[in-house]
């Protein structure tokens, strides 16, 4: 798993629940458009995250809808599980 | 947000709108071309969600570079998605997405070897440029031919200054050998055997009153935050636990005096950033140290310990 990967989830570690869209997540991570969007669709491929329209207005918030991302619980048990594993190899 | 024909040229170019209106017309011309260049069923999706978090943008140049990033995003997304593509539902219904398979004949692989065709194509051409026009070029740069001139040798050899015969002196010296009295056979009964000279040469050191300063040490008093309001919540999640030793300066207040730095981390970046937290919320509420009782200006550690309870635990 890349570096960029883990910031990724990071972002959604530090509150899981959280729905956030990819705009939100590259203001967190720091992580260019380039390689984010490509990771968020890998992630929501492979069931770690799950995504939706906004249930916004556009007309009325002025602004276009966006997708919002969100850990799965088995992406949120999975993101733990390398984390703590990546805690213990650096630590070792 | 300003619409753009996706089929015209890059707007602002060439125009008289200013940079950042133009900026913002290109980048949205190539996240709409980027988009059309992902796969079919997440062009449309993709397309919707860049522009939207392109809106998120504050500034030409961000707008530029995210730009960019997405159009580097739809090769890459290409490229992955020609074995296996999303199928979205439409952006309209929002449904959840699922996997299935790609159809290799949608024109992703064609692309694909389009793409090493034109790299093979660009290294024919390199290689033919260097063998065919560079040399040519190069042979007319250096058309002129070498020519190798022989000097007549009209000079005869000069042989060498002879040089004085070397005469050789007999020099005598007369060296005396010292007399080294014969070293004691232990150097301890030279010690022992006169001492006092010994001693009476090296020099004493100054006398110096004692004097010991009572200090006490400070450390965190009266209403510092606690450990809890600053466990990341993050951290509880993963279950890390550690204790991290911090160092701060005080003034006699109570209040740091320049930011607190980690002596020693748990390991977990989150906690070490908790701890950090902690200390410098705690400003104003530190015990200064003290030296005979009154309160002065000190630096100290003291360790900062994130411990889970049994209802953190996951």
């Amino acid at each position: 798993m890349s570096l960029q990967t883990l910031k990724v989830l990071e972002a959604f570690l530090e509150e899981p629940m959280t729905q956030l869209s990819g705009a939100d997540i590259h203001q967190r991570s720091r992580i260019a458009s380039g390689t984010l969007y490509p990771i968020l669709l890998r992630l929501e491929a492979a069931g770690w995250f799950t995504s939706r329209w906004e249930a916004v207005d556009p007309s009325s918030v002025g602004r276009p809808r966006r997708r919002l991302y969100r850990l799965t619980s088995t992406g949120l048990k999975r993101a733990s599980e390398v984390f703590a594993s990546f805690n213990r190899s650096v630590l070792a | 947000m300003n619409q753009h024909d996706p089929d015209s040229e890059p707007p602002g170019t060439g125009t008289a709108e200013d940079s950042r209106s133009a900026a913002h017309g290109i980048a949205h011309w190539l996240i709409r071309h980027a988009a059309r260049s992902a796969p079919g069923p997440l062009a449309r999706r993709l397309e919707e969600e860049w522009l939207a978090d392109l809106a998120a943008r504050d500034s030409a140049i961000s707008e530029l570079r995210f730009a960019l990033g997405c159009f580097w995003a739809s090769l890459v997304i290409a490229h992955e998605y020609c074995a296996a593509a999303v199928a979205i539902a439409s952006p309209a219904s929002g449904e959840k997405l699922t996997l299935s398979k790609f159809d290799g004949e949608t024109g992703l692989v064609p692309r694909h070897w389009t793409t090493v065709i034109v790299v093979i194509a660009i290294h024919i051409a390199i290689f033919y440029a260097l063998t065919a026009g560079l040399g040519v070029s190069f042979n007319k740069l250096i058309s002129t031919p070498f020519r190798a001139q022989i000097l007549p040798d009209g000079s005869k050899p000069v042989p060498p200054p002879s040089l004085p015969h070397p005469t050789l002196t007999e020099v005598r010296i007369d060296a005396r050998i010292p007399e080294i009295p014969p070293p004691p056979s232990d150097p301890e009964e030279r010690v022992l055997a006169d001492p006092q000279p010994l001693i009476g040469a090296l020099p004493l050191p100054p006398v110096v009153p004692s004097h010991s300063v009572s200090r006490v040490p400070g450390g965190p008093g009266t209403g510092f935050p606690n450990t809890d309001d600053f466990y990341p919540s993050a951290a509880k999640y993963l279950n890390e636990q550690g204790i991290a030793t911090v160092r701060v300066c005080v003034d006699p207040s109570g209040r740091l005096t320049s930011l607190p730095t980690t002596m020693q981390g748990t390991g977990s970046p989150r906690l070490d950033a908790g701890a950090l937290a902690l200390a410098r919320a705690g400003s104003g509420h530190y015990r200064p140290s003290t030296e005979d009782g009154r309160a002065v200006d000190s630096c100290y550690a003291f360790r900062v310990r994130f411990q889970l309870r049994t209802e953190d635990t996951h």
